[in-house]
């Protein structure tokens, strides 16, 4: 079922509050870099909003037809990319850490973000679909194109080598 | 196929402990680190820039009103986004290609097929071994088929008259068959186009360089409109003259014939020869002659072997064009009362007739429909295939952007 033209702005507009920074944080942590996230953040909701009539209820939510879209736009952007130049990743910002926070809580927190680099790119999409996106596993099923129980086994397999990095020596 | 991966129990377990931790609710204690993990990764996860958040948030509130501004993510090429403009394009190409086939083919099986499928109606009064060469140029239908009929027969040699031109001892060459051909063709017209009919039968005889040497129409509300024409067509075009007036309307009746006048034709030509040669020959005897009776007779001969002469050149003239021209006898029926109401408003247009003619664009109609269904079904579904094709392709390579490089 299509999204009623009439509430389709409002609705647009609860989703895009809803979803702006997990769609973010996960175009970030597949493209690596600050710049294309935010181009291809801006694409992707320019493109839903465009679409927004095309939407349709019965073949998933609405986050999850968004992160599709915004998956897409990134895919391609990675593409591009591998064609003219290597992708480089930006530094961490070690600003982020904040230097209140416990040593111990800093220590663990550069570990995953250690962790989550060694990833693969598919684990770390994973990663970033569920952690950063919230989507539940048959959301992340309608992104990736699989089955629910695939990528359940997936997201299992993922959390797993996350956490073997975590707990891996440095 | 995509395979199936069941899962344990345990990882089941631990997913649900995972959805758990992501919507903020308590997880069992052995699965602690899950939850703790999830604040970890939640913690690093990339923040917008307050400048991005805002210039953003501006454009969902303006609804993106120029995308322009914003450089585009990829140096696009012009009929990029347009790709699917050239579909229609393509699919009115191939429709028009099978369209041509299909029309090319029907041409070609109306030239050739059309005095064969006539076949059960046919009535040839040729002789049997005419009519088969008459069938055979029929299917073959080109010219060097149709002049077949006066190259030289190799097996029926004409009779030697032991003409003068023949000389002493030379080999008479065989003489050029001469043929008469003829045809009759009753077609019916089209409902409602009697008059349409007839301006084409006179249109196509003057495609061919034929001639009407006469033509008559009548019409009545009992029998009907009926044309009869009396056609002249030069013979190396007959059969393609015949197939394309088979094509103005329903055939009901076509026959042809065939007679060889090739005897009458050698007979006239030996006769005109010898009178020629008895005419040098008188002439030579007037040159000799001396007295005046013998120049009187002599003269009187002379009259007589010009007037055998003239009369032979036109016997060979007539007997050349009934070889030339075959004569046609085309009759073209209407539809009755039907007919000359409807097509020239002189009678009676009934409900039953509007019955009728609503029928007839109704299944018209379904004709066409079914025609174009025939075409457009091939179409659609080799589009179809050719969109999931491409659709299928184009996931694929996203998704070797994910791939080690």
């Amino acid at each position: 079922m299509s999204i009623p033209q009439n509430t389709s702005s409002e609705s647009f507009d609860a989703l895009y509050r809803q979803s702006a920074r997990d769609l973010y944080a996960y175009v970030r942590t597949l493209l690596g870099d600050d710049a294309g996230a935010e181009d291809v953040t801006a694409l992707a909701f320019e493109r839903a909003y465009r679409r927004r009539a095309s939407f349709d209820a019965s073949r998933g939510s609405e986050r999850g037809w968004l992160f599709g879209i915004a998956r897409n736009a990134a895919l391609d952007e990675l593409r591009r990319r591998r064609r003219s130049a290597p992708l480089l990743a930006e530094p961490p910002d070690e600003s982020a850490i904040a230097p209140e926070e416990e040593a111990d809580l800093a220590i663990r927190r550069t570990t995953v973000r250690v962790a989550l680099a060694a990833l693969s790119p598919r684990d770390r999409e994973l990663v970033a679909l569920k952690f950063h996106g919230g989507l539940s596993n048959a959301e992340l099923a309608a992104v990736l194109g699989v089955s629910e129980s695939n990528a359940s086994t997936r997201v299992h397999r993922a959390v797993m080598k996350l956490r073997e990095a975590c707990h891996a020596p440095s | 196929m995509r395979r199936r991966d069941p899962l344990t129990p345990e990882q089941e377990r631990d997913l649900e402990a995972l959805d758990r931790a992501l919507a903020g609710e308590s997880v069992d204690l052995d699965l602690r680190e899950l939850d703790e993990l999830v604040r970890d990764v939640r913690a690093t996860a990339p923040e917008m820039t307050p400048a991005f958040a805002a210039r953003l948030e501006h454009e969902v509130s303006e609804g993106f009103p120029s995308p322009q501004e914003r450089p585009p993510l990829r140096e696009r090429r012009p009929w990029r986004g347009r790709r699917w403009v050239l579909l229609p394009a393509a699919g009115s190409l191939a429709a028009v290609l099978v369209a041509l086939v299909v029309v090319l083919g029907a041409d070609d099986a109306g030239d050739t097929g059309t005095s064969l499928s006539a076949g059960p109606e046919a009535t040839s009064s040729a002789t049997p071994s005419a009519g088969v060469a008459a069938d055979s140029a029929a299917a073959e239908d080109t010219p060097a088929a149709a002049q077949r009929a006066t190259v030289p027969d190799a097996i029926p040699p004409l009779p030697s008259a032991g003409s003068a031109a023949s000389g002493a001892g030379a080999i008479a060459p065989a003489p050029a068959r001469k043929v008469q051909r003829g045809a009759v063709l009753v077609i019916d017209a089209p409902d409602g186009r009697f008059d349409a009919t007839t301006d084409a039968v006179i249109a196509t005889v003057g495609r061919f360089d034929g001639i009407v040497a006469s033509s008559q129409i009548g019409s009545s509300d009992a029998t009907g409109s009926e044309a009869t024409f009396d056609l002249r067509i030069p013979t190396e075009r007959l059969d393609r003259a015949l197939a394309a007036l088979s094509k103005l309307g329903h055939v009901t009746e076509r026959s042809q014939n065939l007679q060889d006048i090739t005897a009458s034709f050698s007979s006239a030509q030996e006769r005109l020869t010898d009178a020629r040669a008895e005419r040098r020959g008188l002439l030579r005897t007037l040159a000799r002659a001396t007295t005046q009776q013998k120049i009187a007779s002599i003269k009187g001969q002379l009259r007589s072997v010009n007037g055998r002469i003239s009369g032979l050149k036109g016997q060979l003239a007539s007997l050349r064009r009934r070889a030339d021209l075959a004569a046609v006898s085309l009759t073209v029926r209407g539809g009755g009362s039907r007919e000359t109401g409807g097509a020239t408003g002189g009678g009676h247009w009934t409900p039953g007739d509007a019955a009728g003619d609503a029928l007839r664009v109704l299944e018209v109609s379904a004709s066409i429909a079914l025609v174009c269904l025939a075409v457009l079904a091939p179409l659609g579904l080799l589009g179809g295939a050719v969109a999931i094709a491409v659709r299928c392709g184009r996931r694929r390579r996203r998704e070797t952007a994910l791939d080690p490089a």
